[in-house]
């Protein structure tokens, strides 16, 4: 790689969160972040030589971003039942509509440190579910307990995750408070 | 049909059923709420992911990629530092933070603020039922009452300064104070400039003034430690300087705080407040841009509360369901007490109103719920308002959007943390069309204040005083608030700042 791909692929890196923040607001659809971060990836690098580094990547990686997550939201959903569908639809409307701008970059590094606070039976579950991509029916099979409370414990981990990161951000109140 | 959490794991599972698919989409169209719930899992999910630790099957997945010239393996070198600099930098993280083993709540609390009369503070204001950390308490005058959390009692008459250390030790740098140690709370400790005191299980007082130290022993025993003579014990009946003259005089109990005058006071005090309240209701009944207010003083029985606004007209009483009634912010004042899930009270705010001031007397006893109601129009859509606290304590003005629009949520940081829990609080919000925004207050004080893109009359209509009815048959949403309400107003016009911290004084 000559020197000007190398710091390319050192932009992208650095933007790599911030690629996924955007990826998740225009295709909020299961799995597909990390497709759209690759791809993203893939055609930052292929035109490299017309970029300015020197300038802040973020514009530019934000509406390739942008692009790149409706197509391939598009083309996922398209495989769907209707009525999935029109719930993707709905849910990708939410997502737009939404006011506040994307925190994945600022959360995921205070989610790391939320995750080893956990206890250890919600730490298993994680590690079950994300880390070795059981699903959940084989979950319940394997500690013997019905899916869908497999499902709400999953739920609550995800909510006590989120209390985490909010509690992590929202610290410094007043002395007494 | 699976429950909501189930739903949104087989969304995110991507297990959906198409009957499952319609279930959660008509949820969404009911329950607009739901759509921020489940983009929070949505984004959680994507991080949780995303966490997952760094291996090949994991960095690539060549089978989705389209070949080009450039792929991830051609700057492996490139991504393969980046990771292990992201995971050094990880480690290093979390070998300097202090992780706990479990998320639990904690509180660095040691003591707390159980009563005060005529309480002036040069620190930061506190009021009763306020949890103290480790830290300074600068008392400029009135009596405090603190309770450690170890058992031991002490009463601070200003002007005084204390210094918390933990929940059976401080230092009085200034002032007089006197302690009631159980003897659970054996080995209470107070420092002073020139000594400590070690109590045994017993009472106390303690005078710091500039030119003398004195200790005087009402009960029981304590130790006297200085940093240049021996021991000291104190009985009953004993007085003593803590340096220079060292003879034993006798106890002046008359001379400090006791908990019957406290007693005394603090009922006399809120009797005034009590007074004071009563006596500006009728001038706040008859402000012009009064639609709705209840004191809550209706007699106790009845299932209905009063309107005492004057130009209230078209609206009518308010109708109790389930809530009983309890004691408010002062004895003698009547709250009602919201407990169960069908708790409320039912009203109804005819026409549309172009400005809106909401402003409540509650005491939070928990957020055991996503959503906590405080006033929530009945059902959501065409410009209806909810006004609630989420289950992470923020307090949040939603208002929904008209002919399908999409709705505004104005949201607080989080001020409802577990300390706050028990305590009468002061709130308001404002929807000012004219400045364009939307302001929380809490105890008079601005919290946040936010923009009003839509600017809209508001139709608040039916609605509900600590729950909601969502309109739907069966599988009702549960919102209802955990704790009481002692008053509640409503205005058609924008409270400004000054009137807000009049309201909440």
């Amino acid at each position: 790689m000559n020197t000007h791909e190398t710091q390319a692929a050192q932009v992208f890196l650095a933007h790599h969160d911030f690629v996924r923040g955007v990826a998740l607001k225009y295709a909020p659809w299961p799995g597909l972040m990390e497709d759209i971060a690759q791809q993203v990836f893939l055609e930052f690098m292929a035109k490299e030589s017309q970029w300015d580094l020197s300038t802040d990547a973020r514009p530019l990686l934000a509406t390739m971003t942008r692009h790149i997550a409706m197509r391939q939201w598009r083309e996922r959903t398209r495989q769907q039942p209707e009525v999935v569908q029109k719930l993707a639809d709905h849910i990708r409307l939410l997502a737009e509509e939404r006011e506040a701008p994307p925190r994945y970059e600022e959360e995921i590094s205070v989610l790391r440190s939320c995750l080893q606070k956990l206890p250890e039976k919600s730490r298993e579950l994680v590690e079950l579910y994300y880390y070795n991509d059981i699903g959940t029916p084989q979950i319940a099979d394997q500690i013997n307990m019905k899916a869908d409370t497999v499902c709400r414990a999953l739920s609550r981990v995800r909510e006590k995750l989120r209390e985490c990161i909010e509690r992590s951000t929202n610290q410094g109140g007043p002395a007494h408070a | 049909m699976p429950d909501t959490d189930t739903l949104i794991q087989h969304y995110l599972e991507g297990t959906l059923t198409t009957a499952e698919a319609e279930e959660l989409h008509e949820l969404l169209r009911t329950q607009p709420e739901l759509g921020e719930r489940l983009l929070q899992h949505f984004d959680m999910d994507a991080m949780l992911r995303a966490t997952k630790p760094l291996v090949a099957d994991n960095i690539i997945r060549p089978t989705l990629l389209p070949k080009r010239r450039f792929t991830f393996a051609t700057v492996t070198s490139v991504a393969a530092m980046a990771a292990c600099i992201t995971l050094l930098g990880t480690w290093l993280m979390n070998a300097a933070l202090d992780l706990r083993p479990e998320a639990e709540e904690t509180t660095a609390s040691v003591a707390v603020l159980t009563r005060g009369v005529n309480l002036e503070w040069d620190s930061a204001t506190i009021t009763p039922g306020t949890p103290l950390s480790p830290g300074w308490l600068k008392l400029k005058s009135g009596i405090a009452q603190i309770e450690f959390y170890q058992g031991a009692r002490v009463l601070i008459e200003g002007p005084a300064e204390l210094q918390l250390l933990s929940s059976g030790e401080a230092t009085c740098t200034r002032g007089k104070l006197s302690a009631q140690v159980p003897p659970q709370a054996k080995g209470f400790r107070i420092n002073t400039p020139k000594g400590t005191i070690v109590d045994l299980g017993t009472e106390f007082g303690l005078d710091v003034s500039a030119a003398n130290e004195e200790v005087h022993v009402f009960k029981g025993e304590v130790e006297l430690h200085q940093p240049t003579a021996t021991m000291k014990s104190l009985k009953e009946g004993q007085a003593m300087a803590i340096a220079g003259n060292t003879a034993v005089l006798t106890a002046n109990a008359s001379s400090f705080a006791s908990l019957n005058e406290i007693d005394a006071r603090s009922a006399m005090s809120q009797r005034f407040q009590f007074e004071k309240w009563l006596a500006s209701s009728s001038k706040l009944n008859a402000d012009a841009g009064l639609r709705l207010r209840f004191d809550f003083q209706d007699d106790e029985g009845s299932r209905s509360l009063r309107n005492h606004a004057v130009n209230g007209g078209q609206i009518e009483d308010g109708s109790i369901v389930g809530a009983s009634w309890t004691t408010g912010r002062w004895p003698g004042k009547r709250a009602l007490e919201f407990r169960n899930v069908s708790d409320r009270v039912r009203l109804n705010i005819p026409g549309e109103t172009k400005a809106l001031t909401m402003a409540v007397w509650v005491r939070v006893n928990g957020l055991d719920r996503t959503f906590n109601s405080l006033f929530m129009s009945e059902g959501w859509g065409e410009r209806k308002v909810h006004w609630q606290i989420t289950r992470d304590g923020k307090v949040r003005l939603g208002i929904a959007g008209s002919a399908g629009a999409h709705h505004a949520d104005h949201d607080t940081p989080v001020f409802f943390t577990p300390e706050r829990f028990g305590r009468w609080t002061h709130l308001a919000v404002v929807f000012d069309p004219t400045a364009k925004e939307v302001r929380h207050y809490a105890n008079g004080e601005l919290l946040t204040r936010s923009t009003l893109k839509d600017t809209e009359a508001l139709k608040i209509g039916i609605a509900e005083l600590g729950n909601w009815n969502d309109r739907r048959t069966g599988g009702v949403a549960i919102r209802h608030l955990s704790g009481a309400m002692d008053e509640f107003a409503l205005w058609d016009r924008s409270l400004s700042d000054t009137e807000i911290a009049a309201q909440a004084r």
